[in-house]
């Protein structure tokens, strides 16, 4: 066969699709109104269902009556706890077993305004919302505590039975901090207040269940970015086995860790489809729900102390963070992890001694959201260090380069970083910004407007250990006898186009076009077991088990091929949709031929291949902070240009620079797709997100009362990557969803500080605090 | 109950609409365009953005029964015989697409403005999708794709100056 014939072929066809800006797998049918959403679902006879809520902060639950509900017409099913096994559920339960806190259905007291008690299956809305108010729950008030600080007292009312309501305490604890700090030239004490956010992901939580009476078998449709974390709460708490529970996740309309765990109305959905003999149940978040009753940012207060030589170098940070968690644990132990236990990742250093604290409150539950609690901490530690290299008058991105941590080392927690970028991305947010033209020079544009500069860096990790002993993800590759590719993964993606980087993956690594491939993901009866799409982990991790599924696919065909042509494997590979030589690219035969060879009538070898994957950790002990969480980690440097107006304290956000080492982009037009939303998502938390409360009700649970981030209000946003091709990752390839939101409130505050002298210390940066500390800073 | 007539996605349709049915409801729940998302309900997001003849409306705000004698464009009719419209290429080509729940509205919204201003400036698509929420994108590639799509409307056009 002619080599030309092959060009004609494979024409239109992306071959060696890594590190090209291939359009998304599922972007089609997204453009066109065709993809399914588990909030499109609709099934013969399906019923509606509602959650019935606490109205209270913090009850006893004395007596739950639904036998006027039942009696309303239309109503097919109602369920409280005594339908179920009464087992309780948590996020963490591998490291943390003593934060599994909360039943599905709450039988015995109620913890905040929103606990799930009761749902109910109806013909329609109309017919279920009445039903709810049909049932009567008595409830024995209890005191209600809102604020963490306050949680924590001695006398405070006890939500749980963990002392003084702190559900957490996370040390995080190296070297000799007194001496150090005592031996610092430059001391600072700063405290920083960081409140709740919501994820406000378009798509509300939905759950569609389905119990199928003759198999006892349960099939959920979830809007999830955790399928198989949802079928394990489901089975415990219904005391099922896993294999009888089928969590299937459909396109996703936004998650931002928001979808990470089992949730009440999943459980209820299925217990409900139960109880009405096997009627499939709907129940839909509405956006007040969404806001009021899903997850939340954890709010937090930063207590950070540090130390400084005159030579700019950092001795010793120590402080306290303090979180309020709401009434349930949730992923809460992660999130104070990673918010006090990500500046060794940052700044070389070898005396820290952090606390940090998750304390019960009757808000909300507070749990995962995007960045964990790095957010938190990026905010804070970064706005610190800022002030402390002002300090000693040094310029702050010259002070986090002698600061920042290096290539192949181990930090002080024995964190093995491998491939690090964070001084290049530095070094190229300074002169992409023309930082030392522009940063402490003249600020004013007009007599109101001054413009300033800021600063902020990040790392991050790519997996981390939740609720099992691995963080495994598998792929299973089948080429079929036609040539086309199926991939199945367990990763789930929620937008953020995994399945695009799975077939991109899979097509170079069997050396085929990236047209061939169709992923089938996230099926927990179908699809390779993988812990979920959190941690930045997806690209990282069901990355390499993809690559090594099409590896092994493609050495079963090699095999074949050096069997009937008499050559040696190792000598072969296949690129570009054809079998070549290795050592001088020469043609054997075309991919579609190697196909037909294998299935031919002297082989008929069925090509599946498979593969997974577990990052290398060490396990991390929470008594000290000490371990190696993640398999890799990424680094980035964000520069902020900001314009302040003096007389209104109105910030504008000018221009963002995001500087990000992310190994080598598998997909670059997606990768600056992430950082722009996680820039833009940071501008909202840092100038007007704030989800509020009020003894313990969301008071703003709409978009018109919620401030995201509209097409108006965005920036110029320049996106730089630093490729450091990681030894781990698959092409090279780091996870990087998270790491661009962390740095930014920190830098615009910073710009803020170069542009008008005030440094905001609680977000959001809103104009009346920034004309309150200008009014201060004159007054002095 | 309500007899209307109306035309959607080219096609005349005449149907009983109950008084207090929203557009969205009828248009999802009873005549299966699913691409038309329901977000809110409150006419907040813009997910549920359809066109009334020509121009962009949310129509979990609408009645049924107002579009009586109307023409609505729902996502689904935007592909002629299967060819995508150029904002649809354009959404694909640019990257302005992740999880895809604003990505109907979007579209709609940024094809009404096309539609009475062929090719206009950064600033002009900002505004005109500014009631289109998006949590994914940042908003970057999305306005990049719609200047991209009016440019590809409008090959022989200058391209307009930027802000």
């Amino acid at each position: 066969m002619e080599i030309n014939h092959q060009i004609n072929m494979i024409k239109n066809k992306t071959v060696s699709p890594v590190g090209k800006s291939v359009p998304r797998i599922d972007a089609k049918a997204k453009v066109t109104g065709e993809a399914v959403y588990a909030f499109d679902l609709k099934l013969p006879g399906m019923l509606v269902g509602k959650m019935l809520r606490s109205p209270h902060a913090h009850a006893k639950i004395l007596k739950i009556d639904t036998s006027r509900a039942e009696k309303l017409p239309g109503v097919r099913a109602i369920v409280t706890a005594e339908d179920a096994p009464k087992i309780k559920f948590g996020s963490n339960e591998y490291f943390f077993p003593y934060t599994v806190d909360q039943y599905p259905l709450e039988f015995e007291k109620v913890r905040y305004i929103g606990d799930e008690i009761a749902a109910v299956a109806a013909v329609d809305e109309e017919t279920a919302q009445k039903a709810l108010a049909l049932i009567d729950v008595e409830y024995e008030i209890l005191p209600a505590v809102f604020e963490a600080t306050q949680a924590m007292r001695p006398k405070a009312s006890q939500i749980h039975t963990a002392m003084n309501n702190i559900g957490v305490m996370m040390p995080f604890n190296f070297g000799d901090c007194d001496k150090a700090l005592a031996e610092s030239d430059y001391v600072r004490e700063d405290i920083f207040t960081l409140p709740s956010a919501a994820h406000a992901a378009l798509e509300p939580h939905v759950s569609v269940g389905r119990y199928e009476v003759s198999t006892q078998r349960i099939t959920l449709w979830t809007s999830t970015q955790a399928p198989f974390k949802v079928r394990e709460a489901m089975a415990k708490t219904l005391k099922m086995e896993a294999a009888d529970i089928r969590v299937i996740k459909l396109n996703v309309g936004g998650g931002f860790g928001g979808k990470l765990e089992m949730f009440p109305m999943d459980f209820a959905a299925c217990l409900l489809s139960k109880k009405s003999g096997g009627v499939p149940v709907k129940i839909c978040c509405t956006r007040e729900e969404e806001f009021s009753f899903t997850r939340r940012k954890h709010p937090m207060i930063y207590k950070l102390k540090s130390g400084v030589k005159k030579d700019g170098t950092l001795t010793a940070i120590t402080g306290e963070v303090i979180a309020d968690g709401g009434a349930y644990c949730s992923y809460g132990p992660t999130v104070v992890a990673a918010a006090i236990m990500r500046i060794s990742m940052v700044y070389k250093i070898t005396n820290i001694r952090l606390m940090g604290f998750r304390i019960y409150t009757n808000n909300p539950i507070s749990g995962a959201i995007r960045g964990f609690g790095g957010v938190q901490s990026g905010f804070a530690v970064e706005s610190h260090m800022d002030m402390l290299a002002r300090g000693i008058n040094m310029d702050p991105a010259e002070f986090r380069l002698k600061n920042a941590t290096d290539p192949n080392m181990t930090t002080i927690n024995k964190l093995i970083l491998s491939s690090n970028g964070l001084k290049d991305c530095i070094k190229k947010a300074v002169e992409a910004s023309q930082w030392k033209q522009r940063y402490g020079k003249k600020k004013d544009k007009s007599d109101d407007i001054a413009v300033g500069i800021g600063m902020g860096v990040a790392a991050d990790v790519m997996g981390s250990k939740m609720y099992k002993a691995h963080e495994s993800a598998g792929t299973i590759i089948k080429v079929e006898e036609d040539g086309s590719i199926y991939l199945f993964t367990g990763a789930a993606d929620t937008g953020q186009g995994s399945d695009t980087a799975m077939a991109q993956i899979a097509a170079q690594e069997l050396g085929v076009a990236y047209e061939r491939i169709r992923v089938k993901a996230a099926d927990t009866e179908i699809t390779p077991f993988d812990t979920g799409s959190f941690a930045s982990r997806v690209t990282f991790i069901s990355g390499n088990a993809t690559k090594n599924a099409a590896f092994d696919a493609k050495g079963q065909i090699l095999d074949i091929i050096a069997k009937e042509m008499k050559l040696d494997k190792n000598d072969l590979d296949i690129r570009d949709e054809q079998v070549v030589k290795k050592a001088n690219s020469s043609f054997v035969m075309t991919f579609d031929q190697a196909i037909a060879l294998c299935y031919s009538f002297n082989y008929g070898h069925l090509l599946i291949g498979r593969g997974n994957y577990n990052p290398k950790t060490t396990p991390v002990d929470f008594r000290t902070g000490e371990g190696n969480v993640s398999g890799s980690y990424g680094f980035e440097a964000q520069v902020a240009e900001v314009e302040v107006n003096r007389k209104t304290g109105q910030v504008k956000v000018v221009k963002m620079i995001d500087v990000h080492d992310i190994g080598y982009p598998i997909n670059p037009s997606s990768v600056h797709g992430q950082i722009e939303g996680s820039i833009v998502m940071g501008i909202g938390y840092t100038l007007y997100e704030d989800l509020k409360f009020k003894e313990g009700r969301v008071v703003n649970p709409s978009f018109s009362k919620y401030h995201l981030p509209r097409s108006t209000n965005i920036p110029k946003i320049e996106s730089i990557f630093i490729e450091t091709h990681d030894p781990q990752g698959p092409f090279g390839a780091k996870g990087m969803g998270e790491a661009s939101l962390l740095p930014t409130a920190a830098a615009i505050a910073n710009a803020i500080h170069d542009a008008v002298g005030v440094q905001i210390k609680d977000l959001p940066i809103t104009p009346e605090k920034i004309l309150k500390a200008l009014k201060e800073k004159k007054a002095d | 109950m309500k007899k209307i007539k109306v035309e959607i996605n080219k096609k005349l349709h005449e149907l009983e609409v109950c008084d207090s049915e929203l557009l969205i409801e009828l248009l999802r729940d009873r005549l299966g365009f699913l691409g038309t998302k329901y977000s809110c309900l409150e006419g907040d997001c813009g997910v549920c953005t359809v066109l009334v003849n020509g121009k962009n409306v949310l129509s979990c705000l609408m009645l049924a029964a107002e579009v009586d004698g109307a023409s609505v464009t729902t996502i689904e009719g935007l592909a002629e015989n299967g060819v995508l419209h150029p904002l649809q290429e354009a959404f694909i080509d640019k990257g302005a697409v992740q999880c895809g729940f604003c990505t109907p509205g979007m579209i709609l919204a940024a094809k009404a403005l096309l539609d009475q201003n062929p090719h206009p400036t950064d600033e002009q698509i900002e505004r005109a999708i500014d009631g289109n929420l998006c949590r994914c994108t940042g908003y970057v590639k999305i306005v990049e794709a719609v200047k991209d799509a009016s440019k590809k409307i409008n090959p022989n056009d200058q391209i307009s100056i930027s802000k």
